[in-house]
């Protein structure tokens, strides 16, 4: 039996994790050569042409200190510095050095429930690890205001944190935070583009 | 470019949103709302574990709006309750009734515990045959899923990947677990609990339990199964009593049928062998002997 449309699926599903994995790091706390497992993931920024440094997206709580680590998909290891923290909406910017050659593409859009989202992570200590789910419920709209999270049916681990939630097409909605049960939370794009603009991260 | 997951994708997102048009919260408990289904017009599905009071029964329409609605009946033993809500244009769910889907279909749990519509996805994991739930339901076939259940999604449909409603989810009829009770189930439910606001079934007012018959007296009295339900209690002035069923009776078979479980009798007390005058094979003192006896009406169970 053949199933081209199976198969068709299978490859570009791998596709779409491929070109997330190119863009999720992981990160650990502190300075580097701590080692182990990394406490996190984090998803490539553009920077917006500032001054040819590069940017990462992750959990606050991924992150203590000032200092961290971040390892990128072709094994590179590059010292970072926390140049913005918001505890209550569980982000944290980080600055490289260098600008990495790719960032993530992002959706603003809105979700549709049931559409079909990947997460990329490192739970376990494996690195690059995909899970794939739907949105759960898309919130907000009468009273106007963002939804907090995306709340999306689909298993996450710790590991997961900081690393990005995608739709079909590669691009990255949020950013994981949470497991609640069986649903993941992710903090929306907007609501760290929006926080970007206000925090004194070097993107502003 | 990624056009085939981005269509399926979409498409899993359509029949959400279309099947998401007859999904209904349903405010008759403390707590969270749980969701019902807008079966046909004026008419709404729901569990009867999560109506917890017969009045005062609010629905939350798609469209943000709330309606009072009418409690028509319940039948705990399919954990089924059926609403009316009449004078509103509520799209009605699109039902398959093609029969059990199959194993590894892609399948989507709907729910709207409160505003908003919720989903899960996973696939069929098992189908089965007939299944006679503890509360005595008949659900027409078993099916078994591989997704995640949330609060609030009891009453909620399982759809097809194309919207069409494959049955009603609940959590009531196996402790927890979710079950989906097919569409034909449903509407023979619906139809009767229409017709006289509760499910017609017939009781013998006796609590059973297997015992093995030991092999010698199995053999003196030739029987075919050594497997009976002894007669444990028996209900004041019900129908077995009235009948002479005693306390310590074994029954072996009931209307030409061997009993060995339970549920063996109570299949074969459906709605319409209420005072039908049956013949009940027990042995009594080691003797076989034969009683006849009249099921009656089964009084009508609160709802828990």
């Amino acid at each position: 039996m053949t199933a081209p449309t199976t198969s068709g699926l299978a490859a570009e599903l791998a596709k779409v994790v491929d070109e997330l994995r190119g863009v999720t790091v992981q990160v650990w706390t502190g300075a580097p050569g701590t080692g182990g497992a990394a406490s996190g993931a984090g998803v490539l920024w553009d920077p917006q042409g500032s001054s040819g440094r590069g940017l990462v997206i992750t959990n606050a709580h991924v992150v203590r200190g000032a200092q961290a680590t971040v390892g990128l998909g072709d094994g590179a290891v590059l010292p970072a510095r926390v140049v913005a923290r918001d505890r209550k909406r569980d982000l944290a910017a980080l600055e490289l050095e260098s600008s990495p050659a790719m960032f993530a593409q992002l959706r603003e859009a809105p979700l549709q429930v049931g559409e079909l989202v990947i997460a990329v992570g490192h739970p376990g200590g494996l690195v690059g690890v995909a899970a794939l789910g739907i949105v759960h419920v898309v919130e907000g709209g009468r009273d106007d205001r963002r939804p907090r999270w995306i709340r999306a049916d689909l298993r996450l681990a710790p590991g997961f944190s900081g690393g990005p939630l995608a739709d079909m097409s590669g691009k990255v909605v949020g950013i994981n935070a949470m497991v609640h049960g069986s649903l993941a939370l992710a903090v929306p794009v907007t609501t760290v583009e929006s926080w970007l603009r206000r925090a004194q991260a070097p993107a502003a | 470019m990624t056009a085939l997951l981005e269509s399926l994708s979409n498409e899993l997102a359509a029949a959400v949103e279309t099947a998401g048009r007859a999904v209904v919260a349903i405010h008759a408990r403390r707590r969270i709302p749980a969701s019902g289904v807008s079966w046909r017009p004026g008419v709404i599905v729901a569990t009867n574990h999560t109506i917890r009071r017969d009045d005062n029964i609010t629905v939350t329409l798609p469209d943000g709006t709330s309606a009072p609605a009418t409690l028509a009946g319940r039948d705990p033993s399919t954990d089924l309750a059926v609403l009316k809500l009449p004078g509103q244009s509520l799209a009605s769910a699109s039902l398959r009734r093609d029969g059990p889907p199959r194993v590894g279909e892609f399948v989507i749990a709907l729910g709207r515990p409160g505003a908003r519509l919720t989903a899960s996805w996973g696939i069929v994991s098992g189908v089965a045959g007939a299944w006679r739930t503890w509360q005595g339901g008949e659900i027409d076939s078993l099916l078994r899923l591989d997704l995640s259940i949330y609060d609030g999604f009891s009453g909620g449909p399982l759809i097809d990947a194309a919207g069409r409603v494959l049955g009603i989810n609940t959590s009531g009829l196996a402790r927890g677990a979710p079950v989906t009770i097919p569409v034909t189930t449903v509407d023979r439910t619906v139809a009767e609990l229409l017709e006289r606001g509760s499910i017609r079934r017939a009781y013998l007012g006796i609590g059973t339990q297997p015992v093995r018959v030991p092999q010698s007296l199995a053999r003196r009295l030739e029987l075919t199964n050594a497997v009976g339900l002894l007669i444990a209690s028996v209900e004041p002035g019900g129908p077995a009593d009235r009948d002479g069923v005693l306390l310590g009776d074994v029954l072996l078979e009931l209307d030409g049928a061997e009993v060995s479980d339970p549920t063996d009798l109570l299949a074969k007390l459906g709605g319409d062998r209420v005072g039908r005058t049956v013949a009940a094979r027990v042995i009594r003192g080691g003797q076989v002997k034969t009683l006849q006896v009249t099921p009656g009406e089964r009084p009508e169970p609160r709802a828990a």
